[in-house]
């Protein structure tokens, strides 16, 4: 312990600042804010509950300790088979996808300093699904989605940043220009629904709008891979982001490489995106309210990464519980669910304050 | 006495008047002559002239010309509409599609078909109502301290409201197949298919919408020198936006009954006519009215076109013109004034 402090002589490095906790390991030592170790934690159980909601509702209605026995294999065969066939996998697409969104949702809206620019709103997602969608009508092979639609969101992005001259600090014209091209990749995506047949465009409707339905085995494996590599690296950036919020030049000045940052951190947001695009189609505003959420319970002295992306799992099981329990037996896509419940929240985010600095 | 000598040259409004008239008719013969199916242009051109065969009559007087008549009156409605509302929001980005007008008006008929109207002349009053409550809001949130002032945040206010009525609607198309299945093309907008009756229903509200629009013309050119020199000047402020809001809707509302939704033709077109005749709009309106339905039917042209023997939807050409344009006017460094 003795080396720690005789590698590093501060003053005082042996106590974390107030409200801190102090990580340590060897010579590697990380601080933590108490206040967002402790709403990651309350959001991880609350998105266990509802996850086990989840396992228990729906046409058939179980009893939730019925329903987490089955999980485990105990229980009747056709308990375990409800539970273990049908529903564990859609809840777990659901965790990966609401994971996903919402980490890529904090980084980008940490990058622009506005929490409008997720990727959903400046065109990615949209990109993303134009490709895809054009997979799944001209190809059949399972892994062609993830692929495709990581072309498209990577196309979206170049076109979004070389259009608007980068995210800058005031990013509205990023915004606008994300929806420009937003819906250019909107219309490609209507236009091959419309030639498709009529079978397949209705097969295909769901998925569009944003959908746990529709789910394939290999993009799921493949955004789980995804997120197990990118999550670090996205907690990573969120450290770095958090000094780059107070400006380009503290954070040089703090030996952060800037630029490095930035490109990293676009690259995890639009990996993501793409890789849950390709699972679950375009759920738009999970990337919106979930990283809302987390700093609301986190503070606003972190970027809360981890936090945002348990939310956004948190979020998207409860949208598609919702979706499937409201209207039983007509299931409504998680997508439109979101859109109809964060849309007003989007509005009035937009209307609300006089200034124009939003986050 | 003319002030325009000051500024950049500008076409004169009758010159830039005949040149358009011009454009259009090139585009509308063109629109006749051209087609998805067989017949090609000398016999569309034949029929036209009363020496073609059978078919070829059919064609072009049975499909094409309805569909030319529809283009010239939607894209007139848009692109007028267009212009009003930039004025009236004083905003150049303020385009019915971007601010929901066109969404406020496909919901209301979405939500109609739903509850049980099937008749395709029902959506004309149904589809004003909606676009009425899209202007309402567009306007509303316009006039907020802090939203009114940035044109980019009222864009953005109009597309989260669009796509959260969008959403709105998927779920009732959802819950409803029968829904669904009536107005699946429709909600992407085009003009296939659209016979003359069709378009005599909506024919009195767009010529009521362009009448008040004519009537405010002087208050709304004042409006855009601001509230207070038009109030100075003594026109009443709240009355002509109440009304400017009416006329807007009425144009949208009937233009998206007959096509569905289409978006940017009103801000392409609005955008093109400042660029030949300067920003007044008792100049650019006239010139919008010729433009609109032009800029229409080489999208539908092009639709029809691009991926024989099948067609696009109207919007999506639009889209792919108009959003090219919505990127240009964001990216110009200040935004151009109206």
């Amino acid at each position: 312990m003795n080396t720690v402090s005789d590698r590093r002589p501060m003053a005082g490095s042996h106590t974390a600042p107030p409200g801190h906790l102090l990580l340590r390991y060897r010579e590697w030592s990380v601080l933590v804010l108490y206040r967002g170790v402790l709403a990651t934690l309350g959001l991880t159980i609350a998105m266990f509950f509802v996850a086990g909601l989840a396992l228990a509702l729906g046409t058939a209605d179980l009893n939730p300790l019925t329903a987490l026995a089955a999980a485990f294999g105990t229980g009747t065969e056709q308990d375990v088979f409800i539970v273990r066939e049908l529903r564990l996998p859609r809840v777990v697409t659901g965790i990966l996808v609401g994971m996903a969104l919402g980490t890529g949702g904090c980084l980008m809206q940490t990058l622009a300093r506005n929490r409008l620019a997720t990727p959903g709103i400046v065109g990615i997602d949209n990109g993303a699904t134009a490709f895809a969608v054009a997979s799944v009508v001209a190809l059949t092979t399972g892994l062609a989605p993830s692929g495709m639609s990581l072309a498209g969101s990577i196309t979206a992005l170049v076109l979004v940043l070389a259009l608007s001259g980068g995210t800058g600090t005031r990013g509205y014209r990023f915004l606008v220009v994300g929806i420009g091209v937003g819906a250019v990749f909107g219309s490609i995506t209507n236009y091959l629904l419309a030639r498709a047949p009529i079978d397949s465009a209705n097969a295909a409707y769901p998925w569009t709008v944003g959908s746990l339905n529709a789910r394939a085995g290999g993009s799921v494996a493949l955004l789980a891979i995804g997120l197990a590599i990118t999550l670090p690296v996205a907690v990573f950036l969120g450290r770095q982001l958090s000094t780059m919020r107070l400006s380009d030049q503290v954070a040089q000045s703090l030996g952060i490489s800037v630029r490095r940052v930035r490109v990293g951190t676009l690259m995890v947001a639009v990996t993501l995106s793409a890789l849950s695009v390709a699972v679950a189609g375009p759920v738009g505003m999970i990337a919106l309210l979930a990283p809302e959420a987390a700093r609301y319970l986190a503070g606003p002295r972190t970027v809360p990464v981890l936090g945002s992306a348990v939310a956004g799992a948190l979020f998207t099981v409860l949208a598609d519980l919702a979706g499937r329990t409201l209207f039983a037996p007509i299931e409504i896509p998680v997508g439109v669910i979101t859109a109809v419940v964060g849309g007003p929240y989007l509005l009035w985010v937009l209307l609300r304050s006089s200034s124009r600095r939003i986050i | 006495m003319r002030r325009e000598q000051n500024t950049a040259p500008r076409l004169r409004v009758l010159p830039a008047l005949a040149l358009s008239l011009a454009l259009l008719a090139v585009v509308v013969t063109a629109s006749l002559a051209f087609g998805a199916g067989g017949v090609g242009p000398e016999r569309a051109l034949g029929a036209l002239f009363g020496s073609g065969d059978d078919e070829a009559h059919f064609v072009v007087t049975g499909l094409r010309l309805p569909r030319t008549l529809a283009g010239i009156v939607v894209g007139s409605a848009l692109g007028i509409a267009g212009a009003v509302l930039q004025t009236a929001a004083r905003n150049p980005l303020a385009e019915p599609g971007l601010l929901g007008v066109s969404a406020g008006a496909s919901f209301a008929v979405v939500v109609s078909i739903a509850l049980g109207a099937s008749a395709a002349t029902l959506y004309a009053p149904v589809a004003i109502i909606g676009a009425l409550l899209g202007c309402v809001f567009a306007l509303g949130a316009a006039r907020l301290r802090g939203v009114g002032d940035d044109p980019i945040r009222l864009v953005l206010a109009g597309v989260a409201l669009s796509s959260m009525l969008g959403s709105v609607s998927s779920l009732v198309l959802l819950i409803d197949q029968r829904t669904r299945d009536e107005i699946r093309f429709w909600t992407i907008g085009a003009l296939a298919g659209r016979n003359i009756p069709t378009i005599v229903t909506i024919l009195p509200t767009v010529v009521l919408g362009i009448a008040i629009v004519l009537l405010l013309i002087r208050p709304l050119a004042a409006l855009s020198l601001g509230d207070q020199v038009a109030r100075s000047l003594g026109h009443r402020v709240r009355m002509t936006r109440i009304g400017a809001m009416l006329g807007v809707a009425l144009l949208v509302g009937s233009a998206t009954a007959v096509s569905g939704p289409i978006g940017f033709v009103g801000l392409v077109v609005p955008f093109a006519a400042r660029a030949l005749v300067g920003p007044d709009i008792r100049r650019v309106v006239p010139i919008c009215a010729v433009l609109g339905p032009a800029l229409i039917l080489v999208a539908d042209v092009l639709a029809r076109m691009l991926v024989r023997p099948s067609e696009m939807p109207l919007g999506v050409v639009t889209a792919f013109v108009g959003a090219p344009v919505l990127v240009a006017v964001v990216r110009a460094q200040r935004l151009p004034a109206l």
